[in-house]
């Protein structure tokens, strides 16, 4: 009798897996979002950066922000309020911290942004992964992509992001008000060489940034440019290159902040590095990790870091800048 | 030893379908949100019997579409592994052999990136990619250990972890040089994640997974030999290079698939097969459908365990399998030597 139960037993698991299984494929297409109670408030329907249709509430109340600088530019719309969840790194403004935290941008948890009933999830496609797109899609949650490649295309992300939060007048007057900084900016360095700058990412082992990366970007707006000049994004460079190509200064952001005149003493005490003009001469320029942030914060960071390359351009007796910047307030 | 009945073969995978499945109740339980037993327990058996209209939408999505999904890819990863772990020991006559320290899953791996950079928009180019690359990391590890014709246990542990160490090199090589966007998020896959599967794609490996270990199995009685020599298995009637083709393929199947779907896992198909045959003998034709259902186990344990300690944050499940498994790979080497 015994003999006869085990292999039903068996059959059986086996029978509730394979059940199982199939119940997991046809859970592919999304389910209706929950909450019909809310079916009468009004959907809308964009297209995000990465070309995918999004339909979500006309003004959602519920936001969770994957990325840092998400974060911080529904804050700078004054959306912080609806902001229901955020990463372990999005640390500015420091209201921030006190959102529920869904873990990294890389792999956040799932199960967390689902507790959090978000209508609404912000993602880049920078910081975070295709596979947690496609599964919170799979969850029947809204998922909008920003793809910011450029100073510019912050701007104009801003502005969208105004109009998909709801909130198109706010995204319109914030998107003007950069302009003007820029535009104020460029006035301001027009016409002064470009400073040729060495951007520090990391100090050991040393890498820097490629051309086409947003901090590159940053660093021709603050009337520079980057001496490296290879096709990866974050390379590791030699220092016989940084030698070569004898930069005018050098950029530390972020991380080094903390601490930049022991980063900067250090640097003078090591063998090579010593040697480098820019070393010799104290041409080190710190600014705050915002300029890797495309958020309406970088402008901040690369009004900073203009002011620090070209101080001439500056220099008292202060003329009333082009653009007065309200924004200033975010400090 | 004792005989293999199939009583014997029936009552072992049946008590180990059932700690699968304790494991699997308790995984679905533990998690960022938790759920009592009893509400588990409901929403288990509304779901069974079709009434999923009555359980709470918040716990459905967190239950059945989040961790559901996830633990089903752990047990058909877990399975694959374990299986090509035990295939390879079968076929190298290694008790140390496992597709991660063999360097299979490292060319599984760079075949996943490299059918990224060259055909990221075929579909199933990547798990063909991985497919090829095991077969590849394989045959070379294969000729690498063999010293006067004969395989060498030594010399083949060695060639495992020189081509291991050289595809990683390959990959930090393409990593760097290849700013594709498609690449990012790579180093965490690497480490091993379960965190997104897509359910076709867990739907193919479960084909995939039974095809493989029933290929596998109809070679069992034939592996017992085959550990006695080749030679003697052959004098004994056993078609060798038919066997040893099916087990290789077979095992690289299994690796390939696993690796692109879930990034290199390591150690489950060493110490899955080892523990099995610890407690239940080394008889092929129990130790295989035994090392599926353990490695099952294993893999929803690690995983469990990865995305419940630091929550909401997430460890790497293969950091959670390489932190127990290394150490246990040491003993068993030293106590190989000794």
């Amino acid at each position: 009798m015994k003999r006869s139960r085990n292999p039903l037993k068996l059959a059986a698991v086996w029978i509730l897996f394979g059940a199982l299984v199939v119940r997991a494929q046809a859970a592919a297409p999304a389910p209706p979002p929950e909450a019909p109670a809310k079916a009468a408030e009004s959907i809308v329907e964009f297209h995000d950066d990465l070309g995918r249709r999004v339909r979500l509430p006309a003004v959602p109340q519920r936001i969770v922000s994957l990325a840092p600088n998400l974060t911080e530019t529904v804050f700078a719309l004054d959306l912080g309020a609806r902001l229901a969840g955020v990463t372990d790194f999005c640390d500015y403004p420091p209201e921030a911290r006190t959102r529920a935290r869904v873990g990294g941008p890389i792999n956040p948890n799932l199960e967390e942004i689902v507790s959090l009933h978000p209508d609404l999830v912000l993602a880049t496609r920078v910081l975070n992964r295709a596979e947690t797109v496609e599964a919170l899609d799979r969850l029947g949650i809204p998922v909008y992509t920003t793809d910011p490649r450029t100073v510019e295309d912050v701007v104009a992300s801003v502005r969208r992001l105004g109009e998909v939060l709801g909130a198109k007048a706010r995204g319109d007057a914030l998107a003007t008000q950069m302009q003007q900084r820029l535009a104020g900016l460029a006035l301001r360095l027009r016409g002064l060489p470009l400073r040729r700058v060495f951007f520090v990412v990391w100090l050991d082992p040393l890498i820097s940034t490629g051309p086409h990366t947003f901090i590159a970007d940053a660093i021709r707006h603050a009337g520079a440019e980057s001496v490296v000049n290879v096709a990866q994004d974050w390379p590791q460079i030699n220092l016989e290159e940084v030698l070569r190509q004898n930069p005018d200064y050098l950029v530390f952001a972020g991380e080094h902040q903390d601490d930049p005149q022991a980063t900067i003493d250090s640097l003078k005490k090591r063998p090579g590095w010593s040697s480098l003009e820019a070393v010799r001469l104290g041409h080190f320029a710190v600014v705050s990790d915002a300029l890797d942030r495309p958020a309406p914060r970088m402008l901040d960071a690369i009004e900073d870091l203009a002011r620090q390359l070209h101080p001439e351009a500056f220099a008292p007796p202060a003329a009333p800048p082009a653009a007065p910047s309200p924004h200033r307030g975010l400090d | 030893m004792r005989p293999l009945t199939p009583r014997r073969l029936l009552l072992t995978c049946a008590m180990l379908a059932g700690i699968l499945l304790l494991v699997v109740f308790f995984s679905l339980k533990f998690g960022t949100r938790s759920i009592s037993i009893y509400d588990l327990g409901a929403l288990l058996f509304r779901t069974v019997t079709g009434h999923t209209d009555q359980v709470s939408s918040d716990f459905r999505l967190i239950i059945l579409d989040i961790r559901w999904p996830r633990i089903v890819l752990a047990m058909i990863v877990g399975a694959s592994l374990s299986v090509a772990g035990a295939s390879f020991q079968a076929l190298l006559r290694n008790p140390l052999a496992d597709p991660y320290v063999l360097g299979v899953s490292s060319g599984a791996a760079l075949g996943s990136i490299l059918s990224l950079i060259w055909a990221a928009q075929l579909p199933g180019a990547t798990p063909f990619g991985a497919f090829a690359g095991a077969i590849a990391a394989t045959a070379a590890v294969y000729f690498l250990g063999r010293r006067g014709g004969e395989l060498d246990s030594y010399a083949l542990l060695l060639g495992g972890i020189i081509t291991a160490s050289f595809l990683s090199a390959l990959i930090m090589f393409l990593m760097t040089t290849i700013s594709g966007r498609e690449l990012r998020g790579m180093a965490f896959w690497l480490m091993g994640d379960l965190s997104t599967p897509s359910p076709v794609a867990t739907g193919w490996l479960f084909l995939v997974l039974v095809l493989g270990v029933g290929a596998i199995y109809t070679t069992a009685a034939d592996l017992n030999l085959l550990l006695g020599g080749e030679q003697e298995a052959m004098h004994l009637g056993v078609d060798v290079v038919r066997v040893k083709l099916v087990v290789y393929l077979g095992a690289s199947v299994l690796t390939g698939l696993a690796v692109s779907v879930s990034g290199a896992i390591g150690y489950v198909g060493l110490l899955v097969p080892h523990l099995v045959r610890l407690l239940f003998g080394s008889d092929y034709r129990l130790l295989i459908p035994a090392t599926a259902l353990g490695g099952a186990i294993a893999v929803v344990l690690a995983d469990t365990l990865a995305r419940t300690l630091v929550s909401p944050t997430q460890l790497p499940v293969g950091a959670m399998t390489a932190l127990v498994g290394a150490p246990v790979f040491i003993y068993l080497l030293r106590r190989g030597m000794a």
